[in-house]
């Protein structure tokens, strides 16, 4: 390589106040200080435009060698190119440096822009570069989500015989595929392609899940990850628990479960699905009686101290604390202390803890012993990876922000989500599309018994291209909607069933194909976005307009099925802080190059997967979490990053 | 039937105030939100199609533009921020144009300098004419029995109505072949069939909509207040336009009546109708409050400021000649008639202001189209 020559460094202008978030100044000064660096310009339009403005500039400072830099360097290399031939030099010693290709977004990235400027002038090749050296490659490899993604790229490198450790942030593997019926085009039972999976998942001997978890932090080098990882408690051993569910038939509290999309309601202690993966029950703490309940002593307290032969003494002390509550466990402990004095406590402090109206109801009927721990604490592990797959996927929209559809306000407006879980016969209706209901305790419940309707509109696009919400297309709604009709109409044959929609972009292998044929199954496919849900005769009126034939459309219907997009996990921002990659302004997690690198990052080691790099549906997940498999195993294999 | 795709249309629309032509990608959200929008009667989303295909004979023959008040909820909801209701603003004012034959109103909508020299050339006009024609009375003369000014003395009052014969002649000439060609455009053109029975028919709900402003109230209850204040200074200003046209020599006479007598009851109402209508209205639009007030072509503030004025002199005419200040009176009379009478001449038949007419009759011939299409 050259590297004696008289060089100028020039920096083009940039659009959009591109240098306005990079610190352009401490490149500059940098700049200027490199060796053979003869003069560092900042190029104005009017240079922009006459090459011989720079042929001038090039022969005034002696410059040998040209580093064209900025934004977007190579709109101006025709120029340069231009004057470098008129002022005698060979066109080879041009050279130019895209800021905004070699991922320079702002100023954190400051240090980077440098080292890229300096090895311009040394005249090294960008790829010896991000070759970042000889970073020895830990085999062992993090895959956080255990969605499809994740469950897909942990599986193919457990396959080729590396260690993999499969972070889960719920009870269960499996993400959002496992809420769905049907996949699209083919309508193939998605349990039945995916439930093999999560099995083996639990049963690959290289693969460690650890479900019920959040990465907290990441340290180290490429190659050499060091991963805390915070284990929240699961008040359930897994390796002692049957999955019997005794403890659950027990348990008093009942809240909406997560798994069902809400629409029916779980235990505290629960299982989030038969299938799930790991088998086993977990509680959930923050609804779990036991741990919410203050501890109180009553006259059942009192009793019951008595029948397992307290001393009347020590119960005589207790009376004065009668009808008392206390909402920590240390102000519970300092106040018997003080009133039994502290032999008494600890001699008692069993009985007392058992007899102070906490709940238990599942430690009693668990018919394993020290199987459930409901002082477990959360638990923080460490360990050494070399790669990284983050696959953490999406949450669906909030359907309740398109305030004009009365998501949660009336009560038969659904997200798609919850459609899905009502068509499935593992849901809360056994696949009964019905109604929703109140059950005794006033809880808004689908159940099998629910009132069918006779009719169903679908919307596609809420939040999604829309300058209010999010601007992006979420790119699975129409085909999961025309899916969705589909299932609609196989179980309610004579229901009607109208889907608005305001392209039709059915972008994939045979599903424009799959787009005629539900188009002919009867089903009323209209062009135009509805705008509003109204209640009206018990049913819901719905306004749009018919695009197509400029009509107004008022439409009664019994129910409304919102086709919410993707939407960024709230998390994201922090996933990305934490491993050093960037989100796009959507949230989205951004790729190393969008044609020819979807899959890595600029940090090395650190790869994306699935819906988290941007919305895509089951086979593009799959085909990206196979791809980043693939480069996780070129790694390893090179053995140096 | 065929047309041409004209992208000129656009450009030319953009004179007239539209900001977005590009972003619809035609949703159907702001047909669907809107409180107006009706079977049959489909707006605005099927207007933006007219103009990004450059339709202007079929933009010329729809009455929907008129029948829009602008609530603003289209613009809210509107998932590509295209803002529909300010395009069908931007048209309301384009036909106008369309409307007016003789070219006048085109010229004051796309360019300031022409409305400017209009407006001036009319208040010299009457300068002029005051300077010539009228003479200041003797000391003596000036003040009336009651001590009130003799207006009359100045500006004979059947002079001044023979004056507003003559501009009111003129101006429903030109508003009235306005109108004509908008029902020429609008039904005669499109070879609309309409029942003779509905043109009487159709009267009655024309006018309860007019007097009323039923459909304006519809528009959303955010917008009571302004339809409310919107009521008010239309009526005001209709009462006031009748007094001075038609009985001018009741209106205007040196006797001080009694505050409650209808003569003064009129003319106070007319005056808050005006004065509160033009203080909000202008605040409204320089606060940007409301979506209709967000986007001002140059033409709503002339307007205002116009009405305005014309409202602020004329009360003073009153104080002055109740408190016998004569000269103040005279030439604030004078004033009053330079803002006024541009404000007429200009505003009534070529701009703004001729949403008096073409609203009615847009509703008139909503009625006749949709008796056409039985």
């Amino acid at each position: 390589m050259e590297t004696h020559k008289n060089t100028g460094i020039f920096f083009t202008q940039s659009l959009n106040g591109y240098y306005s978030k990079i610190n352009l100044e401490a490149i500059t000064s940098f700049a200027k200080q490199i060796p053979n660096v003869k003069t560092v310009f900042h190029v104005t339009k009017d240079v922009l435009t006459d090459s011989q403005k720079i042929e001038t500039i090039l022969k005034s400072k002696e410059i040998e060698r040209v580093i064209l830099v900025g934004e977007y360097p190579g709109l101006h290399k025709t120029l340069f190119t231009k004057a470098i031939v008129s002022a005698g030099l060979i066109t080879d010693n041009l050279v130019t440096l895209s800021f905004r290709e070699k991922g320079i977004f702002d100023e954190k990235d400051t240090e980077k822009a440098k080292l890229l400027l300096e090895h311009a002038v040394k005249g090294s090749q960008f790829f010896d570069i991000s070759e970042t050296g000889n970073n020895a490659v830990n085999d062992q490899t993090l895959v956080i989500g255990a969605g499809i993604a994740g469950i897909q790229a942990s599986l193919e490198i457990a396959d080729a015989g590396k260690k993999v450790f499969l972070v889960e942030k719920t009870g269960t593997i499996g993400g959002h595929m496992a809420m769905f019926d049907k996949t699209f085009p083919t309508l193939d039972c998605a349990a039945c392609i995916l439930t093999p999976k999560m099995v083996e998942i639990g049963q690959h001997s290289n693969i460690d899940l650890i479900t019920y978890a959040e990465v907290k932090s990441v340290s180290g080098t490429p190659g050499n990850y060091k991963v805390t990882i915070l284990k929240k408690a699961r008040c359930v051993d897994l390796n002692l628990c049957i999955g019997c569910g005794s403890c659950s038939t027990k348990c008093p509290s009942k809240v909406p479960s997560e798994f069902d999309s809400f629409t029916t309601l779980r235990k505290a202690i629960y299982i989030p699905f038969p299938q799930a993966v790991p088998n086993k029950y977990l509680v959930d703490k923050e609804n779990c009686t036991y741990v919410n309940d203050p501890f109180h002593i009553n006259a059942a307290t009192l009793s019951g101290l008595r029948k397992k032969n307290v001393p009347e003494k020590v119960v005589e002390k207790l009376k004065s604390l009668k009808g008392k509550s206390f909402n920590t466990e240390p102000d519970f402990i300092e106040t018997l202390t003080n009133t039994l004095g502290e032999n008494d406590w600890k001699k008692y402090s069993d009985l007392l803890y058992e007899n102070t109206g906490k709940c238990k109801n599942c430690i009693k009927f668990c018919p394993v012993n020290d199987c459930i721990n409901l002082d477990e604490k959360d638990e923080e592990i460490e360990i050494n990876v070399g790669n990284i797959i983050v696959a953490t996927g999406f949450t669906p929209f909030d359907a309740s922000r398109a305030e004009q559809f009365g998501y949660g306000v009336y009560d038969n407006v659904l997200t798609s989500l919850e459609l899905e879980r009502l068509i499935n016969a593992s849901g809360p209706t056994e696949g009964k599309i019905t109604l929703r209901t109140t059950d005794k305790k006033g809880n808004k419940i689908f159940t099998k018994e629910g009132k069918t309707p006779s009719s169903i509109a679908l919307v596609h696009c809420v939040g999604s291209r829309d300058e209010n919400h999010n601007k992006y297309c979420s790119k699975v709604c129409c085909m999961y909607s025309l899916k969705l009709s589909h299932l609609i109409k196989e179980k309610l044959p004579d229901a009607d069933v109208f889907e608005y929609f305001i392209d039709m972009r059915a972008f994939g292998k045979g599903y424009e194909e799959f787009y005629e044929r539900i188009n002919n199954e009867g089903i009323d496919i209209i062009r135009g976005k509805t705008a509003k849900a109204e209640s009206h005769n018990g049913a819901l009126l719905i306004r749009g307009e018919n695009i197509l034939e400029s009509t107004l459309i008022e439409q009664q219907v019994d129910m409304l099925i919102l086709a919410v997009g993707l939407v960024p996990n709230n998390d994201s921002k922090d996933i990305s802080e934490m491993l050093n990659i960037k989100v796009s302004d959507d949230g989205w997690f951004v790729e190393a190059d969008s044609n020819t690198d979807t899959t890595g990052t600029y940090t090395a080691g650190i790869l994306t997967a699935g819906v988290c790099q941007s919305p895509k549906d089951i086979p593009d997940t799959v085909a990206q979490a196979s791809a980043a498999a693939s480069k996780v195993l070129q790694n390893i294999m090179k053995g140096k990053i | 039937m065929s047309q041409r795709v004209n992208t000129d249309l656009i450009n030319d629309l953009k004179q007239f105030g539209m900001n977005e032509d590009n972003a619809c990608f035609h949703c159907g959200n702001c047909t669907a939100v809107c409180s107006l929008t009706e079977k049959g009667v489909v707006f605005p989303r099927k207007q933006v199609r007219i103009v990004q295909m450059g339709l202007r004979d079929t933009l010329a023959s729809s009455v929907e533009p008129w029948l829009c008040y602008y609530c603003g909820d289209c613009n809210e909801q509107c998932p590509r921020d295209a803002k529909p209701g300010e395009m069908m603003m931007s048209l309301r004012r384009y036909l106008t144009s369309v409307y007016d034959w003789t070219g006048v109103s085109r010229l004051m909508y796309v360019s300031k300098k022409w409305e400017f020299l209009f407006i001036f050339l009319f208040a010299a006009l009457v300068l002029l004419l005051s300077i010539f024609f009228t003479e200041i009375p003797e000391i003596g003369e000036r003040l009336t029995a009651e001590g009130g000014v003799a207006l009359n003395k100045f500006a004979p009052v059947d002079i001044v109505h023979l004056g507003d014969l003559v501009i009111v002649a003129l101006l429903s000439f030109f508003l009235l072949s306005n109108v004509f060609n908008m029902y020429y455009k609008v039904i005669l053109k499109t070879k609309t069939k309409v029942p003779i029975a509905a043109y009487f028919t159709a009267l009655a709900s024309t006018i309860w909509n007019t007097a009323s402003q039923w459909k304006f109230s519809k528009c959303d209850s955010k917008s009571r207040p302004y339809w409310f204040i919107h009521l008010l200074l239309m009526t005001g200003y209709v009462a006031l336009f009748t007094m001075i046209v038609v009985f001018l020599s009741w209106f205007q006479t040196d006797t001080i009546h009694a505050w409650y007598h209808p003569q003064r009851l009129i003319g106070y109402y007319a005056t808050i109708g005006l004065t509160v209508g033009t203080i909000y209205f202008m605040i409204q639009r320089r606060n940007k409050i409301k979506e209709i007030s967000k986007n001002s072509h140059f033409t709503d503030w002339t307007f205002l400021i116009m009405l305005f004025l014309t409202t602020v002199s004329g009360i003073l005419v009153h104080i002055f000649r109740i408190y016998g200040l004569a000269l103040p009176t005279y030439y604030m009379y004078i004033f009053h008639l330079m803002v006024l009478t541009p404000m007429l001449m200009i505003e009534v038949p070529f701009s703004k202001w001729s949403h008096l007419a073409y609203r009615p009759f847009a509703l008139y011939f909503t009625e006749l189209k949709k008796a056409g299409q039985v």
